[in-house]
């Protein structure tokens, strides 16, 4: 439904200046209101169990095997990640080696981004029982805040002798909300 | 469709890709301080906890002060890094009415060595683990450290922050308020 226009000038000089009205006005909007509006809300920042996703498997009966997944700009501390069953007890946990990092209070320390994964082999098999695994994590976010430690925990039924590995259980199940 | 009108297009479109990289990237990326929306800060004050040396402590006994309230721990490196500027700030404008609180989300015995190193001349509250539940309901949701509220002397929160302080914003911030 476009007005024809009365003027005897050009019909084409209006449409032009609405598309540049348009452009500078999407400009102010973007540069101006929109950061404003979004820090006048809570900093973007996730919660801990968000930002550092803990899920666990149980690969046979005597091996589970843990696994963080790490939000980018978050890391986690290689020397506060601890791992305990309630069933059983885990030999021998080998964290795999984190990022070296000098830190000005804690000297070099360890940390892990993206994602971790630890196997975590039991004394003796307990197969076709159910275990409780606790993990430990503390760490921070780049943009310049740290989270307290934190516990998450799966329940895991360990498989019979020969089955293959257990399906991978996320501590949290994520709610499914599409407005966050 | 003509030439000019698909460039015109073009052109308003990159400045709107621009524009919205922009504002996230300025809007995510930078703990902004929280526009003082006034509120009393009846629970805060009202809060009573040990200090280093086990004594119990009640906030309100520095009420009439403009008081910085900094919620920390040993473990944040964030906090520790902006610490020193609280030290002197405390120096700077102690007299004019100024007066941090450090509450920490910690145990005493990791405080107190940490403390005299960094020679803390302002009041060191024992948390633990339960005072980041108060720092919640003082707006801290995500439940991170370092977070600092500031009260003003009608017993009010003028401001709070979640992330490290920014020297010049705290400035001007008790500039306004002492």
């Amino acid at each position: 439904m476009d007005t024809v226009p009365t003027s005897t000038g050009s019909p084409r000089k209006r449409p032009r200046v609405d598309a540049w009205q348009t452009c500078v006005a999407l400009a102010l909007v973007g540069a101006g209101v929109w950061p404003v509006e979004l820090s006048a809300a809570e900093p973007k920042l996730l919660p801990p169990e968000q930002a550092f996703r803990f899920a666990a498997r149980a690969l046979d009966e005597r091996t589970l095997e843990a696994r963080f997944t790490i939000a980018n700009g978050y890391y986690l501390y290689r020397d506060k990640l601890k791992f305990a069953v309630t069933e059983g007890v885990i030999a021998n946990a080998s964290l795999p080696p984190g990022k070296m990092k000098t830190d000005e209070f804690f000297g070099r320390v360890e940390t892990y981004r993206g994602t971790v994964v630890v196997k975590l082999p039991l004394s003796a098999p307990i197969s076709g029982r159910t275990l409780v695994l606790a993990a430990d994590s503390q760490g921070c976010a780049d943009a310049g805040v740290c989270y307290p430690p934190t516990q998450q925990k799966v329940t895991l039924e360990l498989p019979a002798v020969g089955r293959g590995p257990g399906k991978l259980v996320d501590a949290s199940p994520e709610k499914k909300n599409w407005f966050n | 469709m003509t030439r000019s009108s698909v460039v015109k297009w073009i052109v308003i479109a990159s400045a709107a890709i621009l524009a919205l990289a922009a504002g996230s990237y300025f809007g995510v990326r930078t703990l902004q301080p929280k526009p003082a929306a006034t509120r009393p800060a009846t629970g805060l004050l009202g809060t009573t906890l040990p200090d280093v040396e086990g004594q119990p402590q009640r906030i309100e006994q520095w009420r009439g002060k403009v008081v910085v309230v900094n919620f920390w721990a040993t473990w944040c490196a964030p906090c520790r890094e902006e610490m020193p500027l609280f030290v002197r700030v405390q120096n700077e404008w102690g007299e004019r009415g100024l007066q941090f609180v450090g509450i920490a989300v910690d145990q005493v015995e990791k405080v107190k060595p940490f403390a005299r190193e960094l020679e803390l001349n302002y009041p060191i509250l024992i948390g633990g683990f339960g005072a980041m539940e108060l720092s919640r309901a003082l707006g801290n949701t995500v439940m991170a450290l370092p977070f600092t509220v500031i009260i003003d002397r009608q017993g009010n929160i003028a401001y709070e922050q979640l992330g490290v302080v920014k020297p010049e914003t705290l400035r001007r911030t008790l500039e306004t308020l002492l």
